[in-house]
């Protein structure tokens, strides 16, 4: 068993999330909030601190902002510099070069004295823009006991989404012997399942020293995209390195696992957290998953009749967060982001309502995302008909309105 | 003719080597500093050196940072490090180049790995 010590974490945050748009308009993909008080990128933290893991980079180079400022404030309490502990948000253009990030490979690459001072026995790379819950020491005794020199966390997902990742093929001893990189036709399946594929999370355990040798072969290499699952991985595969699949387990003992790659990704993952037995449990007190904690005043909810019986305020199979105010709205099957304000007569169905966010009296609303402070007049109506909303806002290929941050309402 | 550029500070190291590998039949360019380096690998284009001699201890850059920026410019062309030094073998950049020489005056071995890289 290695001791944790014995590993630092590279968390990807590059990622710009275009298919996101207009919520990764000012932020980073891993910035972008979620489930009503976190930031996607707090699972993979969550999960690390979760697992015991203390030495963690956070590489970003792509409006990185918000992303730097959610780290300082949240997460740098969980760790002790005294003890040997650290995260450290690490921009592109420090040390080899003066270019961003080309690909996973060569943010890696280009922070590769970072490991050489460290020295870490194991490197664990992993993405800021996932959701699940993971314990990452159980992959990590995987790879150890195996003496593998690179493992990757795989996940079986429906064929359908095969265009979306990279495939990995793996014997039944779990050693990977081909990869497809985000297949347009002809997928490989799995052995014993044709609906599904099993996808690479993008999570990686190195023998660090094996890591690097690779790293420094592929920045030399004219033809690469210095990617990992394109470049690196493929390479591996077949000059014969000893790479090896974990499959995914979650916490909860299922297989959760997102990427909030597109809008309607992110909406669906939404509707997972408000439904009565969600597939991710954020309420596992064995896997807390944290975030910044900001001074917000308890959530509450006024109104119970009015002068006329109809003023009422109630929320239904929903989540609210602190300093939520639903002052006589009724609000059903959604996300009450913090200082939310839902008024008086207001209706909000299936929908995202992100910090600071206020509903106008008498609005009606479903099927949306409405990023934060966007204040919405009374009288608005917004995802009843997409006809007369596709004229003023942004609407996902799956029919839901998103309103960006700042829109101005006449 | 096959051409080799030598990134090194020290005059009579630069005189050395340009003599002895000019009577080998290379044609020699010499840059003092890794800025020159970079700055003569970028505009040379027409005249791509085959190979590159590098000093690790430079002012103004030094070789660690240059080879970082050749392996960033996808240059191709093979790099001996040759160094004073026998201890900065473990570097990462350094593992990165073809060949590693320690500074001498007999330079029996830097010609036998030029020839080696240059396959000839």
């Amino acid at each position: 068993m290695p001791r944790m010590k014995d590993v630092d974490v590279i968390v990807l945050a590059g990622g710009k999330g275009e298919r996101l748009y207009p919520l990764t308009k000012d932020r980073a993909k891993p910035a972008v909030p979620f489930g009503g008080m976190y930031r996607i990128i707090d699972f993979t933290l969550s999960n690390c601190v979760n697992s015991g893991l203390g030495q963690i980079y956070v590489l970003s180079q792509y409006k990185s902002h918000s992303l730097d400022r959610h780290i300082q404030r949240g997460w740098l309490q969980f760790f002790s510099y005294p003890l040997g502990e650290f995260i450290y948000n690490i921009p592109a253009q420090q040390r080899i070069g003066s270019s961003w990030y080309e690909g996973t490979a060569d943010a890696v690459f280009q922070n590769v004295y970072t490991l050489q001072k460290d020295k870490p026995t194991y490197t664990l790379i992993l993405s800021g823009d996932h959701i699940y819950q993971m314990n990452y020491a159980t992959m990590i005794d995987y790879h150890v006991e195996n003496d593998a020199d690179i493992t990757i966390g795989v996940v079986p997902m429906p064929v359908e989404t095969a265009t979306e990742f990279g495939i990995v093929m793996a014997g039944a001893d779990r050693s990977v012997v081909g990869f497809q990189e985000k297949p347009k036709e002809n997928p490989v399946t799995m052995p014993d399942d044709p609906t599904k594929v099993l996808v690479s999370m993008g999570i990686y355990v190195f023998r660090t020293e094996a890591l690097i040798r690779h790293l420094i072969e592929d920045a030399k290499r004219k033809d690469s995209s210095h990617d990992f699952g394109k470049d690196i991985i493929p390479k591996m595969v077949a000059n014969r390195s000893k790479v090896l699949a974990y499959y995914f387990k979650g916490i909860e003992g299922n297989s959760y696992w997102r990427d909030i790659g597109t809008l309607d990704a992110y909406y669906e993952a939404h509707m997972d957290l408000v439904s009565v037995t969600p597939q991710c449990n954020l309420y596992d007190p064995s896997w807390p998953i944290h975030t910044v904690y900001s001074p917000y005043p308890p959530a509450k909810m006024v109104f119970s009749g009015g002068d006329d019986g109809r003023r009422i305020g109630t929320v239904l199979d929903s989540i609210v967060c602190n300093g939520a105010l639903i002052s006589g709205g009724r609000v059903s099957r959604t996300i009450v982001s913090p200082n939310v304000r839902v008024n008086s007569y207001a209706e909000v169905l299936d929908t995202v309502l992100l910090d600071g966010v206020t509903v106008g009296r008498n609005c009606r609303i479903k099927n949306a995302i409405i990023d934060k402070y966007v204040k919405i007049p009374s009288n608005t109506t917004i995802g009843y008909n997409l006809e007369e909303d596709r004229k003023k806002y942004d609407i996902s290929p799956g029919g839901i309105v998103v309103i960006p941050k700042n829109t101005a309402f006449e | 003719m096959k051409r080799i550029l030598v990134v090194e500070d020290d005059k009579n190291i630069q005189r050395l080597l340009q003599e002895e590998l000019t009577d080998e039949g290379y044609s020699i360019d010499i840059v003092s500093d890794g800025k020159e380096a970079l700055s003569f690998l970028g505009k040379a284009r027409n005249e791509k050196p085959d190979l590159i001699i590098l000093d690790l201890r430079m002012p103004k850059m030094d070789g660690f940072e240059t080879m970082g920026n050749i392996i960033k410019s996808k240059h191709g062309a093979p790099v001996i490090i040759h160094t004073a030094y026998a201890s900065y073998r473990d570097d990462v950049m350094v593992m990165a180049a073809d060949a590693y020489i320690e500074k001498s005056h007999d330079l029996t071995k830097l010609k036998e790995a030029i020839k080696e890289l240059l396959g000839e």
